[in-house]
């Protein structure tokens, strides 16, 4: 069935995790909205609150990747909607950019996702996160905590090994 | 207007078990018992339970009592039912097709003219029993040269799905001359699978015949593998809805037009050719495939205005309130049945609608309104001489030489 | 008030609310409770049943005080709901209502997911974010802002009118701006009102006249909120006032010169009658209309469309010289502090259902018409006479037209089985015509409803349980306009087709179709079905998610007279209290520059959408009027250097956050 709950991860298999930025006025209200309605979704999202979507730092974003996480949503309001007249729009040109930056970071696209939910749309709050939980699935962990210290890892065993071995001969250039 | 419900395509593998709990099942658990279904349904006031009962016995867990009933032997498929329910439920897709089904097994006897008919559909790939040798025949008498794809050897544009009562019966016949010679107009690169067609199966589909229906699809399907080309047309409202609707559950995904599709298309190409004034008052009948089923209401018509002297009427029901001419879902195999049980035809009562229009043609999009209309007319008296035409021969005929 | 110091320890009093059951029977929350109690600077942690009950609130209270805590986190529901409560208990304790941090695991955890478990470790990972949040926490003063007392009702139907009295009787300025000529609204057009059958314009007439002289109501008829800027308090709203070629303030309403008109009869479509009448091209809407004042529709007048009428008009209009051929629109600024919408519905199009028939066949009529047709000052005088001339002998009423239908509305207009109940009584007591109505539920909620139901089913009317398939001419008797309604009756499971001369199609309400684009303007959500969204369904029905704008009336979904009427009471009542107070307290969320870490590159200058950044000339550092600031945000995520910062929404207090959220337990 289309809309089922991807389920999340039961005991020891892994399952996403999922930082959203929610701004208070539309999305942060539609996720209210979609419990109110008592919709259904997948629990592998965490929100943070802001007042506009204009205020998710790119910093928070790569943090929030640094810090372990498999995926980060951004929800706004609908282009023209902006209870602050155009902090989404702010936030789609830092997106699109930012998007750009996490592809050369080897970071796949879907992990990161912007969206347009308005306060009455609990249903797409749900349907969205939802998506995004089955694609991210699909792609695995992300894991930057552990690819991190595998590169501390290298670096030091390079730095070791440079510090140890015998200097050679520098090679001379052709 | 009334909106189209979405094609969605179906669950392969409903029955009525299990149906209350796919998502189309649980539209059915939202029926208010309204009885639009049964109102608008053309033969609603003769069935013991129709749809709004069978929906109500199905909920209270009594839906043999139905099967027990010939009821769903009275559907025509012509998905009345379906465009006005205000719950969108989809009857004539899901619900009714799985009741029909039961109804047949249920059944001690089939009316013999329709058991005749899906026979013959299984030996011989056509309803009439026909060689299938002989189903490319009517290319002899076209008047442009018809490729097949077989001889030819080579992709085309345009495969065109003949289909059967437009291979093999003269008056069918008239309907393929007539596309032939316009795609020829046209400059259109198309040709026919010939003697290698077979039914698309629309009606033993909506028959209640689902084994039937898949014989005729798996044997379809390998023959459009065979070859390549860009899009299908077919001038048959019936195998257009196999096609569309059915076939993609069986892997189809090939662009599929009805031939007034491509005609209205390529409108602003023909109608500088079609030179020959018709002075005809037209009125048009929304086929159920068509119209209702796919919510094509404007582009026959806006093909018919573009001849030159016609004039177009409509009848009182119309487009989405089209009556159905009674052939589809097997309907054209029961007339026997129908008049037995003392029910009128339908294509009398749509012709009765069409005289009081004063057209002088009854327009079509479907092969099988052509020989029901051309029947009623026979015994229903009118003054002024009726005639009944495919849209498409109307075109061809103003084509001119 | 106790501020913690500097360098005094942390010490966050932890509470989680069961909600009932509504958290506690997905989360675990004794769980939760002794999970938070391992983390750091965590001194008290404890569930309750009722958090936002007084005992619930007075823990805190308490905690505080023998606990010494100086940051409290409640883990309830949505802020949007009672952050307040939590912020005032904390206050109450003695501590800066800001080192509050509420987490919601409610509409965003409890209620959303199937799976205790996993809903239990989603509440601790939102919690611990916000343990570690609090301490970064600092004391904020809420910001006041003065409210202008005047207010904007617009919308002039009898949700807008009883509004702006309201609100005029309180003594209150008010602008009253309807787009018709007249207001009045739907309610001017109906006959009687179910369930009493007073008559409407009785019940009506006295209260548009009183809208109409009311001292402390500027009444703005024939014009349109076009640009609406500003914040509760001080909305600053722009209004365009239509040319009606008439001088409002000289004309008298004598309609002496609708009487000389170079027409000497009617013969323009009359909106007012919807059709059914004519007009001509100067003309007063109905003989009630308020203001009392004629206009000249410019499409039709010979002089607006060609310069050469004899302008008999103005001859019979003499020294009052109230005809002004050259009046130009008009834009007029106002400063409000309160906004009250009522812009109240359309009718459903019947012809979007063809299969009625409405718009083919001349003896299908729309319920509004048909009020039109029994109102004595209607287009017939009262008399129920069809188009052909005839009076019917038999009429059927056809229920939920554009209502509960997939194809069309998928909602129930709440209205229609009453008011075709009523249109049977009236037709028949007008006509002694045979009446059917047909209904798929009759639905006659609300005091007196059912009683008026039982007399109108007393009267003999046929109310058939079915919903109507066809309607379509008579073929045994074409001439005469004779239809054929044909239904199940699914009571007797039988086929009905009932010849009749009259069809009548209860037709649905439903928003007006340039909804969208005053929702843009007023700056409001709508719900999908595009009627305006209230802040909260139970606890807020006339508020918006914009502060200072309220909702009265059909705007907000389909609703009969009375709660209409109530409604924009509420609404007034709600604007009123705001004004009354004075002022308005603010979210102390705006954002200043450090100046020792600005660049002065600015950057944030062109993002601020309501400039309250400038860049100080002898510093040449950026510098945020805090009273411009509305607190978005968007320049701190912008700042380069980083030296931008939001109160409550500190960069450091967000990355604590994530980092609060991603811990390693957290799923």
């Amino acid at each position: 069935m289309e809309n089922a709950t991807p389920s999340p991860a039961g005991n020891g298999s892994w399952s996403p995790r999922i930082i959203a930025f929610f701004c208070n006025w539309c999305t942060y209200t539609a996720a209210d909205l979609a419990g109110v309605s008592r919709l259904k979704y997948a629990a592998n999202t965490r929100t943070i609150r802001l007042m506009c979507s204009g205020r998710v730092d790119p910093q928070f974003i790569l943090e929030a990747f640094a810090k372990g996480a498999d995926g980060v949503l951004i929800g706004g309001c609908h282009p023209n909607d902006c209870h602050y007249a155009e902090g989404n729009y702010k936030m789609l040109r830092r997106f699109q950019l930012l998007k750009r930056m996490l592809k050369d970071l080897g970071i796949a696209e879907e992990r990161l996702r912007l969206e347009w939910i308005s306060a009455a749309e609990g249903e797409k709050v749900k349907s969205v996160i939802n998506d995004m939980v089955k694609k991210i699935t699909a792609l695995g962990p992300l894991d930057l905590p552990g690819k991190f210290a595998d590169w501390d890892r290298e670096m030091t065993a390079l730095a070791h090994a440079v510090e140890s071995a015998p200097v050679e001969k520098e090679v001379a250039h052709a | 207007m009334v909106v189209m419900l979405e094609p969605e395509l179906e669950q392969k593998d409903s029955t009525l078990e299990t149906l209350l709990q796919t998502p189309d099942g649980k539209r059915i658990l939202t029926c208010i018992q309204c009885g639009t279904c049964a109102g608008t349904c053309p033969y609603g006031e003769y069935m013991d339970f129709p749809p709004r009962r069978i929906i109500n016995m199905l909920r209270r867990g009594r839906i043999e009592e139905v099967f027990k009933s010939d009821s769903m032997l009275l559907c025509v498929a012509c998905y009345a039912c379906m465009t006005k329910c205000p719950r969108g439920i989809r009857l004539s897709d899901v619900l009714l097709p799985l009741v029909k089904e039961q109804t047949l097994v249920n059944h001690p006897t089939l009316p013999a003219e329709l058991q005749k008919t899906l026979q013959n559909i299984l030996r011989y790939g056509n309803p009439m029993g026909e060689s299938s040798r002989k189903r490319v025949a009517w290319k002899t008498t076209a008047p442009v040269p018809v490729p097949v794809m077989a001889e030819i050897k080579r992709p085309v544009d345009v495969l065109w799905f003949v289909e059967c009562y437009t291979s093999y019966y003269a008056r069918g016949q008239d309907n393929s001359r007539a596309t032939a010679k316009l795609l020829h107009a046209l400059g259109i690169d198309f040709a026919i699978l010939g003697n290698e067609e077979k039914c698309a199966g629309d009606c033993g589909q909506l028959t209640w015949e689902s084994g039937l229906f898949e014989t005729l699809t798996d044997f379809n399907m390998e023959i459009f593998k065979k070859y390549r080309f860009n899009r299908i047309i077919t001038g048959d409202a019936h195998a257009y809805n196999a096609f569309r609707i059915r076939y993609p559950m069986y892997g189809f995904n090939y662009r599929i037009d009805h031939t007034h599709m491509l005609l209205a298309e390529k409108l602003d190409q023909l109608r500088p050719k079609l030179t020959k004034k018709l002075n005809y008052t037209v009125t048009y009948h929304d086929s159920c495939c068509l119209g209702r089923r796919a919510g094509m209401y404007d582009e026959p018509r806006a093909l018919l205005r573009a001849i030159p002297g016609v004039k177009l009427v409509d009848m009182v029901h119309n487009r989405a309130n089209s009556i159905c001419c009674g052939g589809g879902g097997g309907g054209m195999w029961l007339d026997t049945f129908f008049k037995e049980k003392g029910m009128e035809r339908l294509s009398e009562r749509r012709v009765k609608e069409a005289i009081a229009t004063g057209a002088d043609v009854l327009a079509v999009s479907c092969p099988y309104e052509i020989f029901r209309f051309e029947d009623a007319l026979k015994v229903i008296p009118h003054d002024k001489p009726m005639i009944v035409r495919d849209v498409t021969e109307l075109l061809a005929e103003s084509l001119g030489d | 008030m106790y501020t913690p110091k500097k360098h005094e320890p942390v010490r966050i009093g932890f509470y989680v609310c069961h909600c009932g059951t509504n958290i506690a029977g997905m989360v675990d929350v004794q769980a939760l409770a002794r999970y938070v109690a391992t983390l750091p600077n965590v001194v008290v942690s404890r569930d309750y049943k009722y958090m936002c009950s007084d005992p619930g609130q007075e823990m805190i209270v308490q905690d505080i005080i023998e606990n010494r805590l100086n940051r409290i986190v409640v883990a309830a529901c949505s802020p949007l709901l009672h952050e307040h409560t939590f912020r005032e208990a904390t206050r109450r304790g003695g501590l800066n209502p800001f080192f509050f941090q509420m987490v919601n695991i409610r509409e965003h955890d409890s209620w959303v997911h199937t799976d205790r478990q996993l809903a239990t470790r989603k509440a601790m990972a939102l919690a611990r974010a916000a343990i570690q949040r609090v301490p970064l926490h600092k004391p904020l003063e809420v910001k006041k802002v003065s409210i202008n007392p005047n207010v904007l009702v617009v919308g002039g139907g009898i949700a807008g009118i009883h509004a702006a009295l309201v609100l005029a009787n309180a003594g209150k300025q008010v602008y009253l701006v309807e787009r018709d000529p007249t207001i009045g609204g739907h309610m001017a057009k109906f006959d009687k009102t179910f369930p009493t059958l007073d008559c409407a314009m009785c019940v009506l007439s006295p209260k548009m006249a009183a809208a109409g002289s009311h001292p402390n109501i500027t009444l703005w008829s024939y014009s349109e909120v076009v640009k609406v800027d500003g914040y509760v308090g001080n909305f600053k709203v722009t209004v365009r006032r239509k040319p009606r070629y008439v001088l409002e303030d000289l004309c008298t309403g004598c309609q002496e010169c609708v009487e000389a008109c170079i027409y000497k009869e009617p013969k323009f479509r009359d909106e007012f009658n919807l059709g059914l009448s004519k007009r001509k091209p100067v003309f007063l809407p109905f003989p009630q209309a308020i203001p009392p004042v004629v206009l000249i529709d410019p499409e039709t007048c010979i002089e607006l469309k060609t310069g050469k009428c004899k302008k008999t008009c103005v001859e019979a209009c003499g020294d009052r010289k109230a005809i002004d051929f050259k009046q130009k629109e008009e834009l007029r600024e106002i400063t409000v502090g309160t906004i009250i919408v009522a812009t109240g519905f359309q009718i459903f199009d019947a012809k979007r259902t063809p299969y009625y028939g409405y718009g083919i066949y001349p003896n299908v009529y729309n319920a509004l018409e048909v009020e039109r047709l029994v109102n004595a000052s209607g287009p017939t005088g009262g008399e129920i006479i069809l188009r052909n001339g005839q009076v019917p002998k038999k009429v059927a009423i056809i229920h939920c037209v554009g209502s509960r239908d997939e194809n069309s509305n998928r909602w129930c207009s709440r209205v229609c089985c009453l008011y075709s109940l009523k249109l049977a009584h009236l037709i028949h007591e007008h006509t002694q015509a045979e009446i059917y109505n047909f209904y798929i539920d009759i639905r006659t909620p609300g005091k007196s409803m059912e009683e008026f139901y039982c007399r109108i089913a007393e009267e003999g009317i046929n109310l058939i349980r079915g919903r109507v398939a066809d309607v379509y001419p008579d073929p045994s008797d074409g001439a005469t306009g004779r239809l054929i309604v044909q239904a199940e009756d699914t009571m007797l499971d039988c086929i009905m087709k009932v010849p009749v001369d009259m069809v009548v199609l209860s037709v649905g309400l439903e928003p007006h179709s340039d909804t969208e684009k005053i929702r843009r303007l007023f700056n409001m959500s709508c719900s999908s079905e595009g009627w305006f969204l209230e802040r909260h369904p139970k606890l807020a029905p006339v508020s918006t998610f914009t502060d200072g704008i309220f909702l009265a009336g059909c705007c907000q979904g389909p609703k009969d007279i009375p709660d209409s009427v109530a409604q924009a009471g509420a609404a007034a009542a709600e604007a009123f209290s705001l004004i009354d107070k004075g002022n308005i307290e603010q979210e102390p969320n705006t954002a200043f520059v450090v100046e020792a870490e600005c660049s002065g590159c600015k950057s944030c200058i062109p993002l601020c959408p309501y400039t309250a950044i400038s860049l100080l000339p002898d510093k040449k550092k950026a510098y945020i009027n805090e009273a411009l600031c509305k607190g978005c945000g968007t320049c701190v995520a912008a700042c380069p250097s980083g030296s931008i910062v939001q109160n409550l929404f500190e960069d450091a207090e967000i990355f604590n956050e994530i980092e609060g959220l991603l811990a390693p337990t957290s799923f």
